[in-house]
């Protein structure tokens, strides 16, 4: 980890103070936001994959109804049948806030009808086949739905972790340690300062002491 | 952000043509790989819903990669007609990976 570098005095040991303290607020947050991003997936995710199973099951089983009817109406014929129907603009999409990730929610619209193709020329089985994908329809798109909430849930857990593993494990240490740097050099100063106080103070005292005694003897001298 | 969009369905001829008399728009390919060339189309926000089945899901990963962090389209793995399914519980596995580092202990949970 690169020492951050810094002058050691105490203006930049305030603003140094102020940034740990906005780094330390900031990284509660980014936690507390983590943990609520973290429920909200690890709730979605089991009910998911619960309807992902159930959604592939029916599916397969509307598959293997489209494949019966297909071989007894023959490929064109089936192929005929189901061109009919016009794409239609069939989800409506809003947006929910979930901790600030933006997650699309779809509700459907009106399914197409099937059933603009020949009666006496498909099988009955085609009926059923449609109306098994028509079942399943929405719940496939309600799956999307689920699946891209978690997907978004999932990006924005990633960027918020990195974020607060940065603020706990690089910012936080790097400030901690410019501050500890700092006050060691100032507080060394002021010692160096101190001793030099007194190793002046001491110097001075011992002149004194000196002159006095010069003064004595000087004084003694002229007595005699 | 109200707004009606269309559902795409993206496979081989078999297994996406169920969908278009409900409305879906369909996207019949010969070879998966020809779903590369629409997926430009798809992405061009007119679609909410974009079903591929899973082997044009097998060629196309890499570029629904680069709109997973948008909100729409929702790319979601169906499995075709004839193919074994699991690869949309993998894709699944993947984003939880992401946000959890592991997916093990989601797993344990499950069963």
């Amino acid at each position: 980890m690169p020492k951050l570098r810094v002058n050691p005095n105490r203006m930049e040991l305030m603003k140094l103070r102020k940034r740990r303290t906005t780094a330390q607020r900031g990284h509660k947050l980014l936690k507390d936001k983590l943990d609520e991003l973290m429920k909200e997936f690890l709730g979605r995710i089991g009910r998911t994959r619960a309807l992902r199973s159930s959604v592939e099951k029916e599916l397969a089983a509307a598959y293997g109804l489209v494949a019966i009817a297909r071989a007894e109406a023959g490929r064109a014929n089936l192929a005929q049948a189901l061109s009919s129907g016009e794409p239609l603009d069939l989800i409506e999409v809003s947006e929910r806030n979930v901790m600030s990730v933006r997650i699309p929610e779809f509700s459907v619209m009106e399914l197409g009808q099937p059933g603009t193709y020949s009666l006496a020329e498909t099988p009955a089985v085609l009926d059923s086949a449609l109306g098994s994908l028509a079942t399943v329809a929405p719940r496939l798109i309600k799956l999307a739905e689920r699946e891209k909430a978690i997907e978004l849930l999932a990006a924005e857990i990633e960027r918020t972790r990195r974020r607060v593993n940065a603020l706990e494990h690089v910012l936080i240490p790097q400030l901690t340690e410019a501050i500890r740097d700092i006050t060691m050099k100032l507080e060394e100063a002021e010692r160096g300062n101190l001793t030099r106080l007194m190793k002046v103070k001491d110097i001075i005292a011992a002149q004194e002491v000196a002159n006095n005694e010069a003064a004595a003897k000087k004084a003694g001298r002229a007595s005699e | 952000m109200d707004e009606m969009l269309r559902v795409a369905v993206v496979g081989d001829g078999t297994s996406v043509a169920g969908f278009r008399p409900l409305g879906f728009e369909v996207f019949p390919v010969r070879e998966p790989v020809d779903a590369r060339e629409l997926w430009s189309t798809l992405t061009d926000g007119s679609y909410a819903v974009v079903m591929v089945t899973e082997p044009v899901w097998a060629e196309i990963a890499d570029l629904a990669a680069e709109v997973i962090d948008n909100a729409i389209p929702a790319v979601t793995v169906i499995p075709g007609a004839g193919s074994p399914g699991g690869v949309g519980q993998e894709k699944l596995d993947h984003a939880i990976e992401r946000a959890l580092g592991t997916t093990s202990f989601i797993r344990e949970e499950g069963e």
